[in-house]
């Protein structure tokens, strides 16, 4: 618990909005400049700390900055400010089957999104059979996966990231597609993470959820880090702002 | 430093997606790996008619091979560019056409373009086995070439590959990249003696003389473009049987290294930024 397994300090991340983006030569020519644009931030000045072993929550309203934080730390994105530190080997969830080939059977995607995620080779042939074991899909394993239904698809997708065996593991929201019984497998899987003393941090609007699964939790409002600490305080504080503030998504800027 | 190093560790996902690109590619066709070889097949049905039936077209012998087969002469020189606009333009492609997986996923960059090149290396490897038999049918002694030819072709795939990283940098700034490279491509094909030989361009330079009263030729400036020494080598090597002009490989070295030195520079000036960019 002393080393926590990432360390969030200060972090600040500014899209650029284009009101007219030039992403053609003539538009940029004919107005000397490539583009237009104010700035935005996603994330400012956001510090927590996630401590090792723990299985820890993300909320906050659509378009608050969770996703853009957990890029971050899977260095998809890289902080305008701040700086991110993580201990130990970190497998991103942020979207189920990204570089799935949809020609490609479901057998030769492990193997290339095995590797996306970081594995070697000798290490996907000794785990292939529990990866296609979890995913619960034996029987369309040679199929080409364009043919999955897309619960398979998150099932394929899901069972190869859980057997990087991450240090942190990483998910946005992506468990809503597959079934009650997947659902429940997974919960399975990232209990049995945290007793190998491994790290879930995880963005979810099912907030009974995080609840159960999460000792500690972090709430962002517009790019803001509003509350950490305990999940059931957090939860509590984000419900009752949910309950007297209805308006709508944030406005950008 | 620490790229290459990165770029060490993932060199099973540089394997994973070359084989995708080849896998992917050929997927539910009847022919297979052989459909490469339909597009460098064409077009030497259509060069060989055009330019050496009808146009009368003819390049020196094979020298010390004496060579005399317009369609093989070609091919030495097409197959070889071929490869270049093949990798320029899937290079180009990479980025962008991956961009669900750089948005998604951290892994070195590099690797996608990398990738591009690998699959259309294999192609290359592929037609140039093909081409090598059938020069060997008609009597050219290439074998002991093979180390030299290799060696030259790395080179080119080198000099390709800086080209493609940094078209695909651009590309994703702006779009218009890629159409106008397919436009650049086909000049450059023809300011490239692929289906003439460089010799009608000496003589058409020597005619014309020097440029404005100084002494700068036409050809002087026909050679600053390095496929016309790459064209020249692998020529060279395949169809004449002799060892390549030292000055010839000498510039395509040269060419190769600024290439690629440049390409890095500006690939990994930008790689951080490509997921937003995207
Ligand atoms: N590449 C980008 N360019 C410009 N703006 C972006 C980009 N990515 C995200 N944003 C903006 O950043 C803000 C935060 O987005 P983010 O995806 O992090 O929200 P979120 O908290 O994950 O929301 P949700 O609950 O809907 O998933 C949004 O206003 C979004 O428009
Ligand atoms: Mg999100």
């Amino acid at each position: 618990m002393s080393i926590p397994a990432v360390s969030i300090t200060n972090v600040s991340k500014r899209f650029r909005l284009y009101r007219e983006r030039n992403q053609t030569l003539k538009s940029a020519i004919m107005r000397g400049r490539t583009s237009i644009h104010e700035d935005f931030w996603a994330l400012q000045d956001v510090s927590f700390d996630v401590p090792a072993g723990s299985t820890f929550g993300v909320i906050g309203r659509n378009g608050s900055g969770k996703s853009t934080l957990l890029k971050c730390l899977a260095k998809v994105y890289f902080p305008d400010a701040g700086s991110i530190t993580t201990n130990g080997r970190l497998a991103a969830l942020l979207e189920v089957g990204t570089g799935f080939h949809p020609e490609l059977s479901g057998r030769e995607n492990v193997y290339l999104n095995g590797s996306i995620l970081g594995m070697q080779r000798k290490e996907i042939d000794a785990k292939f059979d529990a990866i296609v074991d979890f995913a619960n899909i034996e029987r369309f394993i040679d199929q080409p996966v364009k043919t999955y239904s897309s619960g398979m698809y998150v099932r394929l997708g899901f069972s190869i990231a859980i057997h990087v065996n991450p240090d942190i593991l990483i998910v946005d929201e992506v468990l809503a597609v597959g079934d009650a019984s997947f659902q429940a497998k997974c919960l399975e899987k990232f209990g049995a993470l945290k007793a190998e003393g491994k790290t879930v941090i995880l963005v979810s609007h099912a907030l009974t959820m995080v609840e159960e699964m999460c000792e500690r939790a972090a709430w962002l409002d517009r790019g803001r880090l509003v509350h950490v600490g305990e999940a059931a305080t957090t939860i509590e504080r984000y419900r009752q702002s949910e309950a007297t503030d209805d308006s709508d998504v944030q406005e950008s800027g | 430093m620490r790229g290459l190093k990165e770029l060490l560790e993932s060199r099973d996902l540089l394997v994973n997606l070359t084989l995708r690109d080849i896998r992917g590619k050929y997927r539910r066709t009847v022919l297979g790996q052989l459909w490469s070889l339909a597009n460098p097949l064409a077009a030497m049905l259509i060069y060989t008619f055009v330019f050496s039936f009808i146009l009368r077209l003819q390049p020196d012998r094979g020298d010390p091979s004496g060579l005399d087969v317009f369609a093989l002469w070609l091919l030495c020189g097409l197959l070889p560019w071929a490869f270049l606009s093949n990798v320029i333009n899937q290079g180009i492609a990479s980025i962008v056409g991956n961009a669900s997986l750089i948005q998604k996923v951290y892994f070195p960059r590099i690797v996608l373009p990398l990738a591009a090149v690998g699959a259309a290396g294999f192609n290359w490897l592929f037609e140039m086995a093909v081409l090598l038999i059938a020069l060997s049918i008609v009597g050219a002694f290439v074998l002991p070439w093979i180390p030299v030819l290799l060696l030259v072709m790395i080179l080119l795939a080198v000099f390709a590959t800086g080209i493609a990283l940094v078209l695909a940098t651009a590309n994703v700034y702006f779009r218009d990249t890629e159409y106008f490279v397919t436009i650049l491509l086909q000049i450059w094909m023809y300011l490239t003696p692929i289906i003439y030989p460089v010799s009608l361009m000496r003589t058409a330079s020597a005619d014309l003389g020097g440029l404005f009263g100084t002494s700068v030729t036409v050809l002087d400036i026909y050679q600053l473009n390095p496929m016309v020494h790459f064209v020249d080598v692998f020529r060279q090597l395949l169809y004449d049987n002799r060892w390549p002009d030292p000055t010839d490989l000498l510039v395509c070295l040269v060419w190769s290294v600024a290439s690629i030195a440049i390409g890095l520079a500006v690939f990994s000036r930008n790689q951080k930024k490509l997921a937003e960019l995207l």
